[in-house]
């Protein structure tokens, strides 16, 4: 059938991997990252109201928050906002049609640097604390 | 000759789709079209499905193959399946369902129509040609004041539309192939870029390049709703 | 009185042709197709718009239909044409031997030629052979085979023509005497069964001719005869360009869209509806049209068709039987009322076999309307779907 506009159950086309390419790829996780860092702003807001509840509460919570599974998960946040930034700039500059033929080349550098980025953090935060 | 399985989607009328195998010996340098219109020769005669030129002239014949958006009478056999192995045909993405294969292109006609999309232009007026291709203006007519006449690259087959992620939750979204017909044309028309300027209109691709991945006919479609955007945004510039 | 009710079988480019005619009649038109639009023979033509040079020595009669054709095509359906005209180019001494036959047979005909310099013909059309003794230009020109059947019916459909694709006629409705009072049908796309009554009804399903005549125990005889295309993925030429000789395999190369179209071959067959390529004639296509333009063999193969011309007449070599069209009452023929068959012609001529077999119709129907088709712009072809 033709889509119904705003049709949620056509909302899965827009993640199915089926015949993708790199564009369809790049399409796909800039979504998935969209969709974690609107979950991640939602759970920073529930952390922040925790302030409101007085020290002893957030000082127990920092204390959980360093733990290797919050950190892996502090992360997956920086791995998504680096990608979906740097693919930002590439959808920018494809926007002004500047590099549309190199579209794929830019993919796979904003890719490469958000997973370089994310070493860099990640052995930091593995390592200082 | 290969034997290999042809997995193909069903539908009739108000029933629910569901999917049938048909086993065909083919010659390899075949496409894929030959063996849909074997099956129904020799197979199955209630078999529906689109098809006209044979030669990507058309835009008829366009269907998924393997999940992938393929113009049929070009996509060789060898070139999507093996000695023995199943290759599933199914109807294009993002368009009613008419019978078996065979989708309703109205939708996009009716855009195409929209946009004004020229149905034949002047030789000139194709920029970006493909590799080993004289530039066109550089050939010459008879005499200085008549102009080749050609018609468009774009053959209408619905295919950009089919693996656009965008016109899969959006059928009011113009699509690649009315977008890059606005681009050939320019803006200087307020009507187009009016179209071209609005919520269904340039600013809702979100650059996925699936257009210009599975275009059969060099259009490039996702370059020339970029390009259109970049003139979108020069004049909303100059007007301000 | 309601309107004349007349079912046409086939939607190529002679059934939408006359059913187009027909809606300009103003008759009450059903068009019945089992597969979608010019899914036959005519999506499969070289898309060659005939000046009639082709035919212009040994079959004047379709040349001249041809160039008469040509010229209302050219005005009332533009936008699928690309005007850009034709070369018969002259590579060999018997090529060159043949030139003043052309002419003289051109002339005939009343179609405009026109000799070029070898050098100006290179001017024009860079790929061709260097080779070139001499050159004549015709007003050929090409269309797109799915439009130019589309642009008919959706004239036709804009004038109240209805349309059941994908719906096979399975058989005849006979009276008592074993006249045709309508057709059974089978709707493929629903898998229903039903059946239409009509006042007439006009088989124009080309090589498939005899199997709806059969059903109405009626007769026509034709020879179906296919020909191989090969298309290559580069525009090389811009206009036709035809070798100048009498015609043969693989002499025609032709511009569509960002292709170039090799043509053809003609052999005879049985089975019509699915006709094997046969490679050998692919390497003939590519080894002929390299004699024309060269740089094909640089081109790569795009897509590799058949089509089954429906030649009138008992069978016999292809090229030897006229290219003209021929409707047949079946009154005449077998004694079979409310039935008229037209077939043969060329993409070409289907205005004017439209014409004729209405002509016909109307005759049948004791009306007298004249046709207006000639001078009738058609509609967009995009209104096909989207009205």
């Amino acid at each position: 059938m033709e889509p119904q506009k705003n049709d949620p159950k056509n909302l899965w086309d827009w993640f199915n991997p089926k015949g993708r390419n790199v564009g369809g790829w790049a399409f796909i996780l800039n979504r998935i990252a969209a969709l974690g860092l609107v979950f991640y702003l939602y759970l920073h807001l529930f952390v922040l109201g925790k302030l409101a509840q007085g020290p002893q509460v957030f000082d127990q919570f920092i204390a959980t928050a360093k733990s290797p599974l919050y950190i892996l998960g502090e992360l997956l946040v920086i791995a998504a906002a680096l990608y979906h930034g740097l693919n930002g700039v590439r959808v920018l500059l494809t926007s002004f049609n500047i590099g549309v033929p190199q579209q794929k080349q830019m993919f796979y550098t904003a890719l490469l640097l958000s997973v370089l980025g994310t070493l860099v953090f990640a052995v930091r935060m593995f390592t200082v604390h | 000759m290969w034997k290999i399985t042809y997995r193909v989607h069903r539908q009739k009328g108000n029933e629910p789709p569901h999917y049938e195998t048909f086993q065909v010996e083919v010659d390899p340098e075949e496409y894929v079209l030959d063996g849909v219109e074997k099956i129904w020769a020799s197979e199955d005669r209630s078999l529906t499905f689109r098809h006209a030129c044979h030669h990507s002239t058309c835009g008829a014949c366009g269907m998924r193959v393997n999940g992938v958006e393929k113009l049929t009478c070009i996509t060789k056999i060898k070139d999507v399946v093996q000695d023995g192995g199943t290759l599933t045909v199914e109807p294009l993405r993002n368009f009613p369902v008419v019978s078996d294969l065979v989708v309703d292109l109205g939708p996009l006609y009716r855009k195409m129509a929209a946009v004004q999309a020229p149905a034949v232009h002047a030789l000139s007026m194709t920029p970006w040609e493909g590799q080993n291709i004289a530039p066109p203006a550089d050939i010459p007519m008879r005499s200085a004041d008549e102009e080749y006449i050609r018609l468009p690259d774009c053959i209408e087959c619905g295919i950009c539309i089919s693996a656009c992620p965008v016109a899969a939750t959006d059928p009011e979204y113009f699509g690649p192939a009315p977008l890059a017909a606005i681009q050939i044309q320019g803006l200087d028309k307020p009507e187009l870029l009016a179209l071209a300027d609005s919520q269904e209109g340039v600013w809702r691709c979100h650059s996925a390049f699936e257009c210009s991945a599975v275009c059969p006919s060099n259009v490039d479609p996702g370059r020339r709703i970029m390009d259109l955007r970049r003139q979108v945004s020069a004049k909303r510039l100059k007007l301000a | 009185m309601s309107k004349p009710h007349v079912i046409v079988i086939g939607a190529g480019f002679t059934g939408t042709a006359i059913a187009h005619d027909l809606a300009l009649r103003d008759f009450d038109v059903t068009v019945v197709e089992r597969g979608p639009i010019a899914s036959g023979t005519s999506g499969r033509t070289h898309g060659l718009l005939h000046s009639g040079g082709r035919y212009a020595v040994k079959d004047q009669e379709s040349a001249i239909e041809c160039i008469e054709e040509n010229i209302i095509l050219r005005k009332i359906v533009p936008e699928v044409i690309e005007p850009n005209g034709g070369l018969f180019v002259a590579l060999t001494e018997s090529d060159l031997a043949y030139k003043e036959t052309f002419i003289q047979g051109c002339e005939a005909c009343g179609i405009p030629v026109d000799e070029i310099t070898p050098q100006e013909a290179l001017r024009l059309e860079p790929n061709l052979n260097p080779k070139v003794l001499a050159a004549l230009i015709v007003p050929d020109g090409t269309f797109d085979p799915l439009r130019l059947a589309l642009s008919f019916a959706a004239s036709a459909k804009k004038n109240g023509a209805t349309y059941h694709l994908f719906t096979e006629v399975v058989d005849m409705l006979l009276d008592g005497q074993g006249n045709v009072t309508g057709v059974k049908v089978w709707d493929r796309a629903n898998n229903t069964r039903y059946e239409i009554h009509s006042d007439m009804v006009v088989n124009a399903t080309g090589a498939w001719v005899g199997q709806i005549t059969q059903m109405a125990h009626a007769h026509v005889p034709i020879t179906p005869t296919p020909g191989i295309m090969v298309a290559y993925d580069q525009r090389l030429v811009n206009r036709a360009i035809n070798r100048l000789n009498r015609p043969s395999d693989g002499d025609i190369v032709l511009p569509q869209r960002r292709l170039a179209v090799v043509g053809t071959t003609s052999f005879s067959i049985e089975e019509v509806d699915y006709v094997p390529i046969d490679r050998s004639q692919v390497d003939l296509m590519l080894e002929r049209g390299a004699e024309l333009i060269p740089a094909i063999r640089q081109a790569k193969e795009r897509g590799v068709y058949m089509a089954v011309r429906p030649l009138i007449g008992a069978s016999g070599p292809g090229r030897s039987i006229s290219r003209t069209f021929k409707a047949y009452d079946h009154k005449e023929l077998d004694n079979v009322e409310g039935l008229v068959t037209i077939t043969g012609g060329k993409a070409t001529t289907c205005r004017a076999m439209a014409e004729k077999t209405v002509d016909i119709v109307c005759q049948k129907l004791g009306l007298n309307i004249p046709c207006t088709t000639a001078a009738a712009p058609l509609t967009s072809y995009r209104e096909f779907y989207s009205r």
